[in-house]
């Protein structure tokens, strides 16, 4: 099976974020980046039916150059070759932009199966798989717990979530776009061998400029949405923050639970 | 027509789901603050007795969708009715809950239609006449109000347990009206082979009055016995985020969440759990919620009635021998 698995850089989840000077983004300073979470578990995935029933895992990323070391250690784990599509103004486009800019890459390319995560952790809109399944004209399925190849590699069996601990069956022709929930496997951890390997692997960089999209297709300016504000949430919550070494504060925190609120 | 607001009723045995309500009163609002009708849209069979019932508790126009072959919901299937459904509306906007189902073809149709869809909202807000919407961005720590563009008409979806659902009981004579489309018989891409529902070995958290959760902060099973034991002196169940069942630390039935279960108990201590809007959904309506985070910015400390940040380690063992004091 040929795979493609797209896979998007996020800040760290511990991320302290400042909103920069144009009031609807974050200042890049000081922030860590990694794979989105889901992407990751996705890219884990498709490893593994690579390892099943054979064939080959492409992962694609778009972003500035820093990207590239998510790129690095997709290989790293196993991805037989990489594709960054390279453009510093990219981020800012919404989920169709994403969709329309990804299939535009994969154009000269054949694949049976295009995995991603569920949503991103910066983002979070939760739709770019699903559109790109209907930009190629493919079945495709959501929040997929787990993936099965059957039928000589003709049809896919996933399950997916429904949630409150109830799952569905389904059955899916090939090709098939599908995004992958959090916890579907265990993600392998990467070792030297991988490492070394992916220095001779494959790893090709393209501009926005090399797809076959009109200029101001991507990015900001053809995206349906327009980010107005970005703000520091309103508390729900008055919280009450204690303060204190182990000791003082457990104590202090029992205290209040017993007098202020009587559930003690 | 652009004077419409058509909500999506997504429905389970004959009931409408709570998100599907919070959408019917968001709609509600907004029909009265931008001057627009607002109707209720469902898809499926043997829908007409609920359908009846909607209608006259809340005084809207219910439309019950179907095809000649609908068996069970498919993408494909949602995506064909309804296209045909909205092209012909033209509706202001389509408001539906973020859910398992509206994430699987909601972004699909917006494709189809090519309208805009700005997914898992938590507020509105109307600034110079312009309606725009709030979504939790980076995990959940920062909130981004959008607008749309090109304006009507887009999608919305709204995040589960945000808007509040009115009380309906107004009894009026229901309006319901039936659309049976026919659609080309065309074999579907995806089919259903069955319905999973995972109910041996249930614990039910949602009885809990105290409730002690760990989350990845424990960093190993090992040490998730803190959060056993916190429970135990106590008297209270025990929960966990999504990366500890994940990982195995725990059973999958103590998760709590979106992809688990949702409570409220008196007392929720949040242990090395970050927050993340999944865990939160599932939490965020206890009366009284502690959390012990090393991380001062973590999204928990956002409903939090009281916030320690510190050393789960150093903090936990002392906690556990205070709690075991309490409660002889």
């Amino acid at each position: 099976m040929n795979i493609l698995t797209c896979l998007k850089q996020v800040p760290e989840k511990d991320s302290r974020y400042k909103i920069d000077s144009s009031g609807i983004g974050v200042s890049d300073e000081n922030l860590t980046f990694e794979t989105n979470e889901s992407d990751l578990y996705a890219l884990e995935e498709g490893l593994r039916l690579k390892e099943r029933v054979g064939g080959e895992v492409l992962a694609l990323s778009l972003g500035p150059e820093r990207v590239d070391k998510v790129l690095r250690n997709a290989l790293a784990m196993g991805a037989d070759s990489a594709l960054h599509v390279k453009d510093e103004s990219y981020d800012g486009g919404d989920a169709w932009v994403t969709a329309q800019t990804i299939v535009a890459a994969i154009r000269q390319k054949e694949f049976d199966l295009i995995l991603t995560g569920v949503q991103s952790e910066d983002m979070g809109h939760g739709q770019t798989g699903t559109m790109i399944a209907q930009l190629l004209g493919w079945s495709h399925a959501t929040i997929v717990t787990s993936v099965d190849v059957i039928d000589e590699c003709s049809r896919l069996q996933v399950e997916r979530e429904l949630g409150n601990n109830v799952f569905e069956r389904i059955e899916l022709q090939l090709p098939a776009v599908l995004t992958i929930q959090s916890g579907i496997n265990q993600i392998r951890y990467i070792t030297l061998k991988g490492i070394m390997q992916a220095k001779n692997k494959p790893y090709k960089i393209i501009s926005t400029d090399d797809l076959d999209l009109q200029s101001g297709m991507i990015g900001e300016e053809s995206s349906k949405l327009k980010p107005q504000e970005l703000l520091v949430p309103q508390k729900k919550r008055q919280t009450v923050m204690i303060e204190g070494d182990a000791e003082v504060a457990v104590k202090s925190l029992m205290d209040r639970l017993q007098k202020e609120t009587k559930i003690l | 027509m652009p004077d419409q607001i058509i909500v999506l009723g997504e429905h389970s045995k004959g009931q409408l789901k709570d998100v599907s309500l919070e959408s019917l009163s968001l709609g509600k609002e907004l029909s009265k603050v931008l001057r627009k009708e607002v109707i209720l849209v469902v898809i499926g069979r043997e829908l007409d007795e609920m359908a009846q019932e909607v209608s006259s508790k809340t005084g809207l126009r219910v439309v019950v969708l179907t095809t000649q072959k609908y068996e069970y919901y498919t993408p494909e299937t949602y995506c064909e009715i309804l296209y045909s459904f909205l092209l012909r509306e033209s509706p202001y906007l389509m408001l539906v809950g973020h859910s398992y189902q509206t994430i699987d073809f909601v972004p699909k149709l917006a494709g189809m239609l090519d309208w805009a869809f700005v997914s898992n909202c938590i507020n509105y807000q109307i600034q110079n006449s312009q309606l725009g919407w709030v979504r939790q961005v980076f995990n959940g720590k920062l909130n981004l109000r959008v607008e749309v563009k090109r304006g009507s008409p887009y999608f919305v979806s709204i995040q589960q347990g945000t808007f509040e659902t009115s009380d309906y009981n107004i009894r009026v004579s229901p309006r319901v009206y039936h659309h049976e489309l026919v659609l080309p018989n065309l074999p579907l891409k995806r089919k259903l082979i069955e319905v999973i529902e995972n109910v041996h070995k249930k614990i039910d958290l949602t009885k809990a009055e105290i409730i002690v959760a760990g989350g990845r902060g424990l960093g190993s099973k090992e040490n998730f016995q803190l959060i056993l034991d916190l429970a135990k002196a106590l008297g209270g169940g025990v929960g966990a985020s999504r990366p500890v069942t994940d990982s195995d630390w725990l059973a999958k039935e103590h998760q709590i969440g979106s992809s688990g279960q949702v409570v409220s108990p008196k007392l929720y201590i949040a242990c090395g759990i970050s927050g993340a809007i999944q865990h939160l959904v599932g939490m965020a309506n206890s009366e009284c919620i502690v959390a012990i985070n090393k991380d001062p910015y973590a999204p928990i400390f956002q409903v939090a009635d009281y916030g320690i940040v510190g050393d789960l380690f150093k903090i936990l063992p002392i906690l556990i021998e205070l709690a075991g004091e309490i409660k002889k």
